[in-house]
């Protein structure tokens, strides 16, 4: 997806840029309704100079990152701190050379429902030993004002101030957002999932391809007519929306879950087939349950990214159904380009040569695809 | 999801790559150009710099002399207003010249390169293993980092040359000249040096052997560092001792005019007369690093400062393993010299060290 070439080109450009100075500790939180989770990166090896021995994951570390965080409203009401998980892994920071790295998982919640869009962040894990040690804060998922967490939005640097000698807390302060401002966004999210989603797409197109042409001999023959290719586009379009709907409530509720990678495949496998199908009719008349059968498949890659979100129930309803309205609008506006086109091109003999065209093309992809997700 | 995105993955980087290298390709072109028309210029500016009064004169002329080797572009890419946005930006790290201002030493034509190190040269100190002899060999050590498996954002030839306002005995004006591990900052007013800070110096790998000579940069900083704190009895290095630790200096780049207010460590004023004699000495490697006049001058007013001087430390007392840290912090001078695991020698340590002038960083041009 996008993001990955954005991290990419970070990454081209950090080469040979950035290099090494220490590893500084990453704080990313993500803003829920009723808390702020937050995923706290830190270097071995500096959380090791700190401790003054070898990191261990253990009820001392622990303590010893409860005894070091402390949320609080900006009033000074301190926040519950809980740390859900705790791992170690390797890492890197541009090009700092590959280090491991203590990730500690936390849920932080403001008591009696104060606000978890201001806070102050008294922080000083690492930086209270290590004089010279940084913590990096930024905001990863804001869902109300629209960050469903591809952006990193930063909060500010903690360190020691030499001057004073002291640790200042980091004030957190986001923006007031809304559940409308979550949604649209989660619109525009579905709109580049079909715009982007080029596989998606390609399943759809192909499948039109031979829509609007009548059957005969086990052969694809000549044109319908408007009414009987209207009928029929409008008779996929909507089976397979039906279908990925489904799915994408199920998978994104999590009521349904499937890996990703054979979903991948069989997505791929649903573009090999309707292929297939526009250069010989394998099933028709029953496009439409077709589109509707891999409809379900595609909704599951949907679901994946929502699923991913780990949103509330209220936020992910919205989410679900912002972001298939967004799958929508984006099909609506292919299938209104390609409508036209599709009913005029089949009127003439030549179209043969365009659906195979299509089709062969198509069928490459889909081959490629599929070796490549297998 | 994969999408079409498979074949950008590809063609993205590979147009970043283009996109750079084309760059340097043009600025080499400009380069060549502008070398021809300029030889006779440099030839008679250089002879007329080695009778220049004193060390501004003869470097504002050298610098001079540089400016007529080069192209317009060049030139607004040499020289910036002086304002503290461009004196202030400088870095340890290799980060190119996307930390730095100025002119990169490889895209400079051998003409140019030659007038651009005579700057540096007039500019430093010329002890060995101090002054300019130390600036080459932390330039070399780049290229040792570069075939250790370091990778090409290390190498002698990502060092940049810069001037923040323009070179003028009259005016003010700053000289920029860093890449990796290696920052030097030289501040002339009205015709003198009033600022040889911040400076920056570290060194990875801390000593290595090319040929039959071994180079060890830093190790008269290390040397004269450890044996001020080696002077020290066991109540006077618990004095010193600082509470917390140090993976790093505290005052490097954008830590301007970021000193503690309250002093660490112990009062040089506690010690005898031969310890207060090796604090001097420890200052030494650092000091000597700019123009000898410049540091006889800087040396004698640290010196006159000694009695409210304090020196401490953090880690171990012998400098040796990774966050062994040891700092001067005068009225004036504050060093900072620090031992860090190795980034391409993880195996060893290397050498971190910041020296800056409470009142003279930046010829003390600037608040912070």
């Amino acid at each position: 997806m996008r993001y990955y070439f954005l991290l990419l080109i970070c990454c081209v450009c950090a080469l040979g840029a950035m290099a090494h100075p220490m590893p500084n500790s990453v704080i990313l939180l993500d803003i829920k309704s009723n808390g702020v989770a937050a995923e706290v990166q830190l270097p071995q090896s500096e959380l090791e100079l700190a401790l003054g021995h070898k990191v261990a994951l253990d009820p001392a570390l622990r303590a010893y990152l409860l005894a070091h965080i402390h949320p609080q409203s900006l009033e000074g009401k301190p926040w519950k701190v809980q740390i859900k998980e705790l791992h170690i892994q390797p890492a890197e920071q541009t090009a700092t050379g590959p280090y491991n790295e203590v990730t500690a998982t936390l849920w932080m919640e403001p008591a009696g429902g104060t606000s978890v869009r201001n806070f102050s962040l008294h922080y000083d894990a690492i930086i209270a030993e290590v004089s010279s040690h940084k913590a990096l804060v930024s905001v990863r998922q804001d869902w109300e004002r629209g960050n469903y967490g591809e952006q990193v939005v930063e909060v500010g640097v903690i360190k020691l101030d030499v001057k004073s000698s002291t640790i200042e807390p980091l004030i957190v302060s986001k923006e007031q957002g809304s559940l409308w401002w979550g949604c649209r966004s989660m619109v525009v999210l579905g709109m580049q999932h079909i715009a982007e989603g080029t596989d998606h797409l390609l399943f759809l197109l192909v499948l039109l391809l031979p829509a609007p042409l009548l059957v005969k001999q086990q052969r694809w023959d000549g044109y319908g007519g408007t009414r009987y290719s209207l009928l029929r586009l409008l008779q996929i379009v909507t089976a397979f929306t039906v279908g990925h709907s489904i799915t994408l409530l199920a998978g994104a509720s999590g009521w349904l879950r499937l890996p990703g990678q054979p979903v991948e495949v069989l997505i791929a496998v649903s573009i090999l087939v309707s292929a297939v199908h526009a250069l010989r009719p394998l099933f028709p008349g029953r496009e439409a349950w077709v589109a509707a059968g891999f409809g379900l498949i595609h909704g599951l890659a949907f679901a994946g990214t929502l699923a991913n979100l780990q949103l509330d129930a209220t936020r992910m309803g919205l989410s679900i159904l912002g972001f298939n309205v967004g799958i929508e609008l984006m099909q609506l506006i292919v299938i209104l380009l390609v409508m036209p086109w599709l009913i005029w091109l089949s009127r003439i003999p030549a179209y043969k040569y365009v659906r195979v065209a299509g089709a062969v093309l198509a069928g490459v992809a889909a081959t490629v695809w599929i070796t490549e997700r297998i | 999801m994969r999408t079409i995105h498979f074949s950008l993955i590809a063609i993205i980087p590979a147009m970043l790559l283009l996109s750079c290298s084309k760059k340097d390709a043009t600025t080499t072109t400009t380069t060549t150009d502008s070398t021809t028309t300029t030889v006779t210029t440099t030839s008679t500016a250089t002879t007329d710099c080695s009778s220049a009064a004193n060390t501004t004169a003869k470097v504002v002329c050298l610098a001079e002399a540089f400016e007529a080797t080069l192209s317009s572009s060049q030139l607004s890419s040499l020289i910036t207003s002086y304002s503290s946005t461009y004196a202030i930006r400088w870095s340890n790290l290799p980060c190119g010249i996307n930390c730095r201002n100025g002119l990169q030493y490889s895209s400079l034509s051998s003409t140019q390169l030659a007038a651009a190190k005579a700057i540096v040269v007039a500019a430093s100190g010329t002890a060995a293993n101090e002054g300019y002899d130390e600036i080459t060999q932390i330039m070399a050590a780049d290229d040792v980092l570069n075939t250790a498996g370091g990778g090409s954002g290390y190498g002698s030839g990502i060092y940049f040359i810069a001037f923040v306002g323009t070179p003028s005995t009259t005016g003010t004006w700053q000289l920029q000249f860093g890449g990796h591990h290696l920052a030097v900052n030289i501040t002339f007013s009205g015709g003198a040096v009033t600022g040889a800070t911040p400076h920056f110096e570290g060194i990875e790998p801390k000593s290595w052997t090319s040929g039959s000579t071994t180079y060890a940069p830093l190790a008269q900083e290390q040397a004269a560092m450890l044996a001020m704190l080696s002077s020290l009895s066991t109540s006077e290095l618990a004095s010193a001792q600082l509470s917390t630790k140090f993976s790093d200096v505290l005052l490097g780049p954008n830590e301007d005019g970021q000193f503690p207010t309250t002093k660490s460590g112990i009062a040089v004023s506690s010690l005898t007369t031969a310890q207060q004699a090796l604090v001097l000495a420890a200052m030494k490697p650092w000091v000597n690093d700019a123009d000898s006049a410049t540091a006889a001058s800087l040396l004698s007013t640290y010196s006159s400062e000694l009695s409210s001087t304090y020196i401490a430390y953090s880690g171990n007392a012998t400098l040796a393993t990774n966050a062994d840290y040891v700092r001067i912090d005068g009225p004036s001078v504050w060093i900072e010299f620090v031992c860090q695991t190795g980034v391409v020698y993880p195996s060893q340590i290397h050498y971190h060290s910041v020296y800056r002038d409470h009142k003279r960083d930046y010829g003390n041009n600037f608040t912070f």
